[in-house]
């Protein structure tokens, strides 16, 4: 295999997605206008939400839900996962539940939500900070279980008390386990954003898409699920960035 | 008679051995269990009305849950598309995604395209996929094949991708077939990454089942919970919760166990 060289690289990259948005137009000319939309046509109905105002309302809405329950979920989660770290019975003790609500699928607990809490925007607050805070924690707790315990007793032996422990030693230790975590409660977050607004009231985003397909308006649902897709790639990329700025940190075990 | 001398037992020998049980694992553990479920039982009786969920309301029924037909009925559709999507979505993304990893013209033409459904959250495309397959089971199958092919397919290709260039150059020396290097070399040193990626897939494959039963109303684990709880039964519906995260849990233990018996090089901790 020769290295290609940087030109025929971007050659190649843009013919695939020059090759994606043919066969996206041609599928949807050739199907019926229910089963898939055209390219032209999805642009044409994006622009048109775009015009409207609705796309941008809709995605604050979005974003608004999406924001509040992710930082509620870093702010609990990473605190606690800290706290794990410092005080050993107490992981001992809570490490398999952490461990088993990172496996539960969140999405099951929605209906109860739903009839516990009714439509609002607390329940779909709650939905996004259950599908982010598990993440967050489990890695920080994970990143604690790895800590040596020849850290802090070299911190003790030089004096060094609580704060500074948890300011040297703690924290930049179990940060980049934690920002694993939290591209994990991005990802999974957003997941948690549009199950919300299918599932509870309908709003933002996921209410564009439930729009389109009860209306028959495939180009208006493609536009809305083409927006979360970019959104997904573009929050995943943010998600990678964070992890790897981090990840320098960790040093020998990686 | 020469008697062994015993060690003393004293408050000084015996404080310790009280103390080493306090603090045994297991104990601490057990306690946390009980004082959850009792914080849990507690709150619900005093601030929730009668229909949430409890433990002892769970405990009260779960055997009848369990032993219902229609129950087991649920849960085994459920356990079954997942199984099924899970199976169909390995042999196809490991196909991509060796494909992928070994030829870097398929790499890049496709990378953009898994990359970015990998990055959609399944849920999104939920309405899609009943316009095309009907509200029945087919749209459950392909929500869990869409949730869990591509992360199987990325983990194949960064599994391809890391074999060491020095045991395909041996391969070729020894003038080994293209088949024969696929499966005895790129195959095998690929493994662990497989591994990881059906790990990460299994999950993804059961939010995936349950999300596409609570929008398609079709029988399964999900519907169950969904009409359960709708009817204010909470503890029936809790029971198939409980199910889903012992499956969870289980195939995570079953996974971890393969890869100690069968791949105890690639372990990573």
């Amino acid at each position: 295999m020769s290295a290609p060289t940087r030109g025929t690289r971007y050659i190649t990259v843009i013919v695939s997605l020059l090759a994606g948005a043919a066969v996206w137009e041609v599928a949807g000319h050739l199907t019926t206008e229910a089963f898939w939309a055209p390219l032209s046509a999805t642009l044409q109905s994006l622009a048109e939400f775009a015009r409207g105002g609705v796309l941008l309302r809709q995605a604050e809405n979005s974003f608004r839900l999406y924001l509040s329950g992710l930082a509620l979920a870093i702010v609990t989660g990473a605190p606690v996962g800290m706290l794990l770290a410092r005080v050993r019975w107490l992981r001992v003790a809570l490490e398999n539940y952490i461990m088993m609500l990172y496996a539960t699928p969140m999405v099951a607990l929605i209906p109860f939500i739903l009839s516990m809490m009714g439509f609002g925007f607390a329940p779909k607050v709650l939905v996004v900070f259950l599908f982010a805070v598990f993440p967050v924690l489990y890695n920080t707790v994970e990143g604690a279980r790895s800590i040596r315990p020849e850290l802090i007793e070299v911190a003790h032996s030089f004096r060094s008390n609580e704060w500074r422990l948890w300011c040297d030693v703690l924290i930049p230790y179990t940060l980049p386990f934690m920002m694993t975590g939290v591209r994990q409660a991005i990802a999974r977050g957003l997941v948690g954003m549009v199950a919300a607004e299918f599932f509870l009231s309908p709003s933002g985003l996921g209410q564009m898409i439930m729009m389109g397909s009860q209306n028959f308006d495939t180009a208006g649902m493609l536009a809305a699920i083409l927006i979360i897709v970019l959104l997904g790639v573009g929050l995943m990329d943010l998600g990678r960035f964070l992890e790897n700025r981090f990840a320098a940190w960790r040093g020998y075990n990686r | 008679m020469t008697a062994p001398v015993l060690p003393e037992t004293g408050p000084a020998a015996a404080r310790p051995l009280w103390r080493d049980w306090i603090e045994s694992p297991l104990f601490l553990k057990s306690t946390a269990g009980i004082v959850l479920l009792l914080l849990w039982e507690g709150t619900v009786r005093a601030f929730a009305p009668s229909y949430v969920a409890r433990p002892s309301g769970i405990v009260r029924i779960f055997t009848t849950v369990i032993g219902d037909p229609q129950f087991l009925a649920a849960a085994g559709a459920t356990l079954w598309a997942v199984a099924k999507g899970l199976l169909v979505s390995l042999v196809l993304g490991t196909l991509v995604g060796f494909a992928m990893g070994r030829i870097n013209m398929m790499e890049r033409g496709l990378r953009y395209y898994v990359n970015s459904l990998f990055a959609t959250p399944m849920v999104a495309i939920l309405p899609l996929v009943t316009l095309w397959f009907g509200y029945n089971a087919d749209a459950r199958f392909a929500i869990v094949v869409f949730a869990a092919f591509f992360s199987i397919t990325i983990n194949a290709c960064d599994g391809a991708r890391s074999v060491p260039l020095e045991y395909l150059e041996v391969a070729n020396s020894f003038r080994a077939r293209p088949f024969h290097t696929l499966f005895d070399i790129i195959f095998p040193a690929s493994l662990p990454y497989l591994l990881a990626g059906v790990r990460l897939a299994a999950g993804r494959a059961l939010v995936g089942a349950v999300v596409a039963e609570f929008f398609v109303s079709i029988p399964g684990l999900g519907y169950y919970i969904l009409y359960n709880s709708r009817t204010f039964k909470h503890n029936e519906a809790f029971v198939a919760v409980i199910v889903l995260v012992a499956a969870g849990v289980s195939f995570e233990v079953l996974m971890n166990w393969l890869t100690r018996r069968y791949l105890p090089w690639s372990r990573r901790d």
